[in-house]
């Protein structure tokens, strides 16, 4: 369970996050919005990275907003960017390593789940090749196995189908779908494609202008009248 | 699949044969005054060696590592004449005393952005220049600050390294040490944090990676090699003097760095030439030596326009496409060797 209480968020006269409530229940749920809702903002609040001026984020009993954000990291919590963040001097099996660097298991152990993460996402025979010479599609690869290495509670992915073919974002959704059941870990996806979240989110939050105007199961959500007039004249749908 | 920790790149095999070279040969050909000179450029490819791979790995611009050198050299000038203790325990006092002020000086800016680290590196530096030049250096005197006027007492070199020939291999020795030293954490989990601070700091953070911690084991190191290098140059000559420690020195320095390539152990080396070999070439051929500012300017220009990489990043290219080409005819495939010198 993630549990969003009353969490807003101003940046000078933006009101950003506007007392937003939900509880995340299910195994993959997703945010939608259309541009400048504050998708992006709530995850960096889940993150650590923006601070709320007000609101708690808590996961199972674990309030996550006294937490440095690496700290967070070495919770359980995973996530990744809008723009991807693979560092192109480091291999892939590097770029995942580091996710577990801090971890007092040893490096046999870490190795050994960096290469079966690397083997779930089907990057196993890149392991060696610098982030550099990764096309946008292995780069989300690599992306996905350092949200699953280790032992991830929470995993939040930003626009992970964003650039992505249709055949790209079906393997990339598929994957999605398994995190539950090979981490016990629960997940957030924010995505401008519906299809992609009709198909794997169970319930949904809407966001626009930085308030909550719409939470539950997906289906429902989408025919929801408000959600589609806050998506009408909006370029992405 | 494992990160391998003891390869060797084409580049690190290139500068272990250079590094070869400069014990080896270097001491026998150089008569006494270029023994001096190269040895002082010994001591600050070790220093650049520490701000350039602070700016190429992490970003991170300082402007203080003379300054550092001079607090190292007079750690060591300190202990050389207040206590019977060998060189090499001089030195690591020395060493890790410069990187502990290093980071009384920096810490603040470390948590903030790569500005403020240079703003306060170069006050620290100012500083440093005055206290340095006020005070001077410890030659034998009593108290405190140990200073004499006339003759100063005598500086004790390592047992391994008494004459100016074996004191320049020792140096070699030791810079060598110091730029295995860096790799050895580059192929670690610092080298994997930095490499992700690099490329974001979110991301950094997002990765489990305690931003501040590895900024400071970066500048902790840098200042452990100034700190060395400090304590090594006041062994080349057994005194040294405040005005080798002015700020406009460490700003320099990190200017040459760039200029000489700062992702490459070829790149220190270029600038530790140009800054202590160029100006006594000059001085040699009866040129004035202030013509190096003016040959440093050009360089400086050259980088930020047309070599990105530096002098050793276009020699790296250069070599790469000559193994490319001879290995074409050999039949060879050259890509590994053009992977690895794509980053020593
Ligand atoms: N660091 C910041 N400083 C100031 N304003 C910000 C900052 N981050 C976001 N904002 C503003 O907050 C609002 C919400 O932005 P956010 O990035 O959360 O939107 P989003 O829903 O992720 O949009 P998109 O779909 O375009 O990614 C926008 O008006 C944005 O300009
Ligand atoms: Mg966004």
């Amino acid at each position: 369970m993630i549990e969003v209480q009353n969490v807003t968020v101003r940046f000078g006269g933006v009101v950003a996050l506007d007392g937003v409530e939900a509880q995340f229940a299910n195994p993959v749920s997703g945010i939608i919005g259309p541009n400048g809702a504050g998708k992006t903002t709530l995850m960096n609040v889940v993150s650590g990275f923006v601070a709320a001026q007000n609101g708690q984020i808590v996961k199972d009993n674990q309030n996550l907003m006294g937490l440095a954000p690496y700290k967070r990291a070495h919770w359980g919590l995973r996530r990744s960017f809008q723009k991807e963040e693979i560092a192109d001097d480091l291999t892939v099996a590097e770029n995942v390593l580091v996710q577990v660097d801090h971890s007092t298991l040893t490096a046999a152990h870490k190795n050994k789940d960096v290469a079966h993460v690397l083997e779930i996402v089907g990057m196993a025979d890149q392991a060696d090749r610098p982030g550099a010479r990764l096309n946008s599609f292995e780069r989300r690869l690599t992306d996905v196995a350092k949200c699953l290495v280790g032992d991830p509670k929470l995993i939040m992915f930003d626009e992970p189908a964003g650039g992505l073919s249709v055949e790209e974002t079906a393997r990339l959704g598929d994957l999605i779908l398994d995190i539950h059941a090979r981490t016990g870990a629960q997940t957030l996806v924010i995505d401008h494609d519906v299809d992609l979240i009709a198909r794997i989110c169970s319930e949904t939050l809407v966001l626009d202008f930085g308030r909550k105007i719409a939470f539950g199961p997906t289906a429902e959500v989408l025919s929801d009248p408000k959600v589609k007039a806050a998506y009408l004249g909006t370029e992405d749908i | 699949m494992l990160p391998k920790l003891f390869h060797i790149t084409p580049s690190g095999a290139a500068g272990l044969l250079f590094a070869v070279f400069a014990f080896f040969v270097v001491p026998t050909l150089a008569g006494s005054l270029w023994l001096n000179v190269f040895t002082s450029m010994g001591c600050f490819t070790l220093a650049t060696a520490g701000v350039a791979f602070m700016y190429a790995r992490l970003g991170m611009v300082s402007l203080t590592q003379v300054g550092l050198m001079g607090v190292g050299g007079w750690v060591m000038l300190r202990l050389n004449h207040g206590f019977a203790l060998p060189f090499e325990v001089n030195m690591v006092i020395a060493g890790f005393a410069t990187m502990v002020l290093g980071w009384v000086l920096a810490l603040p800016a470390l948590r903030l952005r790569g500005l403020y680290l240079a703003l306060v590196t170069l006050m620290a530096a100012g500083g440093l220049e005055i206290i340095l030049s006020t005070f001077q250096f410890p030659n034998g005197g009593s108290g405190f600050w140990g200073v004499q006027t006339g003759s100063g007492a005598a500086f004790r070199r390592p047992a391994l390294a008494q004459s100016p020939e074996a004191y320049l291999r020792y140096v070699v020795a030791m810079v060598t040490s110091g730029f295995l030293f860096i790799e050895l954490h580059r192929r670690l989990a610092p080298g994997r944090a930095w490499a992700l601070i690099r490329r974001s700091e979110a991301a950094a953070m997002a990765a489990g990676v305690n931003v501040t911690f590895y900024k400071a084991w970066a500048f902790g190191i840098s200042g452990l090699l100034a700190g060395g290098a400090g304590a090594l140059l006041a062994g080349s000559l057994g005194l040294l003097d405040g005005g080798t420690f002015r700020a406009s020195e460490s700003v320099m320095l990190f200017a040459l760095a760039v200029v000489g390539g700062a992702r490459f152990w070829l790149g220190a080396v270029i600038a530790a030439a140009l800054f202590r070999v160029l100006p006594a070439l000059l001085n040699n051929w009866g040129v004035d030596a202030d013509l190096s500012f003016v040959i440093f300017g050009a360089g400086l220009l050259h980088a930020v326009i047309a070599a990105p990489n530096g002098i050793a990043g276009q020699i790296m290219e250069l070599f790469a496409g000559l193994i490319q080409k001879l290995s074409n005819k050999l039949g060879l495939v050259a890509s590994i060797v053009i992977e690895g010198s794509a980053d020593d």
